[in-house]
């Protein structure tokens, strides 16, 4: 998998691709948006994080420069702009996700691992990892064969496992991605505790392989 | 409050009353010895013109004699005896006040005497002629009342200019009072003083004119500043949080590094929090948000409330809430779902274990209130970063972002604790 990572700012470019790489992906690096527009031209990437606030010149560009060349790469804005304006003009212009500076990086990954589902899976986009099987478009999960129920929010969990297979995960970060914004607001992390107990124990009644592993007391592990 | 123009004319009118007040013994002295003087001349007049028409007509003694006793019989205010005085004796004026006893009322009268000793066939006679002179008193009043008159038609005269000088004279003022009024920071609408030819006004305008010109740019300097601060964090907290989550990847961590690494992702997600929160701020302050869309609450509120519904049953909350249907606002949409988010999460986060939240939406306003123990201080209460409970966790930006929306949308917050119970009513 390629990914091409648009981002001047090369502490960030770094740290990204220090943690994609060892999910097999293939980052590049383009740190200006001139170096953006030679890259998509001549490349294909499976997906693209696209800063939008580049030193010469604006990332929306780019993004308007894929579409008129019609490619298919999935984009992910990352801003450091939390403005409902560019989030809107991005995903109309064509981009699949937008993101927010600051970001786990656990979270960028379960993005872009959604994001390429997506674009190269269509219509039967399943996951399987031994006895279980995710569809990410009916957003079910079946172990053995048998259709587990998970609330919205599992299911919403166990994919940003897979998003993240044999990372460590902190209860802190699963708190901001279940919560949103208002993870710091709450006293206590505990819900997540909650969500992971009763996922755990669904897949464990399904006769579901052990693969989240608990890690440092309040970490997580999903291990394939 | 009283207003400038009265003052002045509480002295003024104060001023007249002395001097007027003062004027009154002044004029009676001068009328009395006007009066005095011509009187005195008048009885002389009288007593020249009797001692010469008596001598002229050169009468017999028996004749004299009936003359003078029919004389002092009939001529008013005059009378003849005879007297040893000499002749030369010099004439006496004197005063008197005694009854008029031709008249029925019983005031008393008084006169003004002349006595003159005149020599008709060689006899000496002492001639008294006496005037009726008005009473000092009678003049008293009369002066008093007629300054009085004066005095009211000053008072109406100066309450009439009062009026016009307040309108014509303080137009100006008005004028500049009334751009001051429309004038606001946050919408920064430029400020135009209509031109004065009075010297004081116009210097009044180019200063006011100064400090809005200082005030705006400091203002704006200080918004910008927070959006760039806040904006120029994003990046370094972003590598920060980064960089963590790459740590927490290497293997052989001890589980009290990983406690660690736990702890600065919870304080840098506050930190994250807090530059947002203020982005947000400077946002909504730089009316970066477009509030013409209809949003309606009566959808919108339970849908808050559910997203939060597992944290409500995390501490057990009891939730009543009685929401009327069709209550629609103007505004937007974002800020109204923060706004919500803010006082729903703020009635659990500051909630007993087992307490209560009472949700309230009508057409007229949404009210919130949560159990508590202590009541909030208000004036701490909506202001950035006062805390006002020891809980440590969150922004202090919460209720800052729920006034300015509140503040955006033109509707009224108050905050009251009552029966232990914290509530926050918005007024549409």
């Amino acid at each position: 998998m390629k990914i091409l990572i648009i981002e001047d700012e090369n502490e960030l470019a770094d740290s990204i691709s220090e943690y994609l790489s060892e999910e097999n992906y293939l980052c590049e690096f383009a740190r200006t948006y001139n170096q953006a527009l030679e890259k998509i031209e001549s490349f294909h990437y499976d997906c693209i994080l696209l800063d939008i606030m580049l030193p010469d010149g604006n990332g929306m560009n780019i993004l308007e420069e894929l579409k008129r060349q019609d490619k298919q790469d999935g984009v992910i804005i990352v801003s450091a702009k939390n403005a409902l304006d560019d989030k809107i003009k991005g995903l109309k212009i064509g981009a699949d996700d937008y993101l927010t500076k600051p970001f786990h990086l656990s979270e960028l990954a379960a993005r872009i691992y959604s994001v390429i589902r997506r674009k190269q899976f269509g219509n039967s986009n399943t996951v399987r990892q031994n006895e279980l099987e995710i569809d990410l478009l009916a957003k079910t999960i079946s172990v053995h064969n048998h259709l587990v129920s998970l609330t919205k929010k599992e299911f919403d969990l166990l994919l940003y496992f897979v998003g993240n297979k044999n990372r460590v995960i902190s209860k802190s970060t699963l708190a901001e991605h279940l919560s949103g914004d208002f993870a710091d607001m709450l006293d206590n992390h505990d819900f997540v505790y909650a969500h992971i107990k009763n996922l755990k124990k669904k897949l464990n009644e399904a006769d579901c392989g052990n693969y989240l592993k608990t890690v440092y007391g309040t970490g997580y592990k999903w291990e394939g | 409050m009283n207003k400038l123009l009265n003052k002045s004319l509480k002295s003024f009118t104060i001023y007249a009353l002395i001097v007027l007040a003062a004027s009154v013994p002044a004029y009676l002295y001068l009328v009395d010895s006007i009066w005095l003087r011509e009187l005195d001349e008048h009885n002389e007049i009288v007593a020249d013109r009797t001692d010469n028409e008596l001598n002229k007509l050169e009468l017999s003694e028996t004749e004299l004699n009936q003359s003078i006793v029919l004389w002092n019989k009939i001529q008013p205010g005059t009378n003849l005896q005879k007297t040893t005085l000499e002749k030369n004796r010099k004439d006496s004026t004197y005063t008197v006040s005694r009854k008029n006893p031709y008249v029925t009322h019983e005031d008393v009268d008084r006169f003004r005497g002349l006595s003159r000793v005149i020599e008709i066939n060689g006899q000496n006679y002492l001639l008294t002629v006496e005037t009726n002179v008005e009473e000092t008193e009678e003049t008293v009043v009369a002066i008093a009342i007629l300054t009085f008159l004066f005095f009211l038609i000053l008072v109406v005269g100066f309450l009439i200019l009062n009026r016009r000088l307040s309108v014509k004279l303080w137009q100006p003022f008005r004028n500049t009072l009334a751009s001051l009024k429309t004038f606001n920071l946050n919408t920064q609408s430029n400020i135009l003083f209509k031109k004065s030819n009075i010297l004081e006004f116009e210097e009044l305008n180019v200063a006011l004119n100064k400090l809005i010109e200082h005030t705006v740019s400091v203002y704006n300097s200080q918004k910008e500043f927070t959006e760039n601060a806040s904006h120029e964090l994003q990046t370094p907290l972003a590598i920060i949080k980064n960089k963590l989550d790459i740590l927490l990847q290497k293997e052989a961590l001890t589980d009290r590094q990983y406690q660690l690494i736990e702890d600065i992702n919870k304080a840098l997600t506050r930190v994250s929090r807090i530059n947002k929160n203020l982005l947000l701020l400077a946002k909504i302050e730089n009316h970066q948000f477009d509030d013409s869309e209809t949003i309606n609450l009566s959808e919108l509120t339970p849908e808050c409330i559910e997203q939060l519904q597992e944290h409500f049953a995390n501490k057990d909350l009891n939730l009543k809430s009685s929401i009327d249907e069709d209550c629609v606002v103007t505004g937007n949409r974002i800020l109204i779902e923060i706004l919500i988010n803010n006082l729903l999460l703020n009635s659990i986060r500051h909630n007993l274990l087992k307490g209560t939240v009472e949700v309230k939406l009508s057409k007229s306003g949404f009210i919130i209130s949560n159990s508590g123990r202590t009541a909030l201080e208000q004036e701490q209460l909506f202001k950035r970063f006062k805390k006002t409970s020891d809980e440590s966790s969150g922004s202090g930006l919460g209720l800052a972002i729920v006034e300015q929306i509140c503040k955006r949308h033109q509707w009224e917050i108050v905050y009251e604790f009552q029966q232990e119970t914290h509530i926050f009513k918005i007024s549409f």
